[in-house]
């Protein structure tokens, strides 16, 4: 066997695994794990360190703890492709009820961060959203978009829409192209109060450009709570970098050296 | 509309300092990765007047947003190199 300490550390970790296999395989969002009894007496060890087993589970958001009532299987969190869709489209791909509470929504002069992202002049007037969008009546995002009122006048006719993707495709201007930068934070005190969080306050940071053929349509600056979403992102191979075909009939200047042999 | 690729490549090209200021463009999904030669020769507003919907330079890397059809761009460049 190995040393005592070393030993304790891999008993723990036993019974870590043995309960994410349960989670992953057996298990439903909600039910219960065994108690720290029945799993003590399973492996034959100390209350203590099924505890710290559960409890690694419980920082991981793989179970939550009700004071009282037991441990429990925590909601998954939602895999999200980065696409050009609508939170609503999202939702209803998975199964749940979308909902929105708009905080704000007025046309306001563009600040020179957001004039920038929509390539428009400092000042210039665009359309702001500011909304908490929910699944199944939990808050899942904040989001704020922007959209230029020259490009969209009518947008806010009928007040805020529901989807501004589908507003946009309305107005002749969907959505084809886009790039995000993500980014890990903390919540502000306003976000964590909008989004319902306790003391775990990580937050993915989503801030958009969306295009619609060659002109920016949306910028958007999302905060999604960390515990409930994730992303995914496809991959693949890159395609080779281009690589010019130094000449050598003297096109090059001869000051340039070259920076490393075989681009041939 | 859009420029001809062709022509939006030969204009981008022209703005990153020519093909001799290249040392590689790695095609991604929405941008042109360049690396150069010398990062003073590079033109940022002529890539915006190419069609760019952003130009970043960090040292002599310079990125250019190009949009979806990067690919076409980039068969393009290939052939201009």
């Amino acid at each position: 066997m190995d040393e005592p300490d070393q030993g304790s550390a891999h008993k723990y970790l036993t019974v870590r695994d043995h309960l994410a296999t349960l989670v992953a395989q057996e298990l439903k969002v909600g039910d219960a794990i065994p108690s720290e009894r029945h799993l003590s007496q399973q492996f034959g060890l100390s209350r203590m360190t099924v505890r710290q087993a559960v409890d690694t589970l419980v920082t991981d958001g793989v179970l939550v703890r009700e004071q009282g009532r037991g441990t429990f299987v925590a909601p998954q969190r939602m895999d999200f492709e980065m696409r050009l869709t609508t939170f609503g489209e999202e939702m209803r791909r998975r199964g749940m009820e979308p909902a929105t509470t708009v905080l704000t929504a007025q046309v306001v002069a563009a600040t020179p961060d957001v004039a920038t992202a929509l390539e428009l002049e400092p000042r210039q007037k665009v359309h702001f959203l500011y909304r908490v969008r929910s699944a199944d009546g939990v808050p899942i995002c904040i989001e704020q978009a922007w959209v230029p009122v020259a490009l969209a006048p009518t947008l806010f006719d009928d007040g805020p829409p529901a989807s501004i993707y589908e507003a946009l495709r309305d107005l002749g201007l969907a959505p084809e192209w886009g790039e995000d930068t993500l980014s890990a934070d903390e919540a502000t005190d306003t976000e964590a109060s909008l989004l319902g969080l306790g003391d775990a306050r990580a937050v993915l940071r989503a801030e958009r450009r969306t295009y619609s053929v060659d002109t920016a349509t949306m910028f958007s600056r999302a905060c999604y709570r960390a515990d409930r979403y994730s992303v995914w992102v496809p991959l693949r191979a890159p395609r080779p970098a281009l690589v010019p075909r130094r000449r050598t009939e003297g096109e090059l200047e001869p000051a340039t050296a070259p920076i490393a042999g075989g681009r041939q | 509309m859009r420029p001809q690729s062709k022509d939006q490549a030969a204009a981008i090209l022209a703005a990153l300092g020519g093909v001799e200021n290249i040392d590689e463009i790695e095609p991604c999904t929405t941008r042109l990765r360049s690396l150069v030669r010398d990062a003073s020769r590079v033109d940022a507003a002529g890539l915006r007047a190419a069609g760019a919907f952003g130009v970043m330079i960090s040292g002599r890397v310079v990125q250019v947003v190009v949009g979806p059809h990067v690919d076409l761009i980039a068969t393009d460049l290939d052939e201009l190199m």
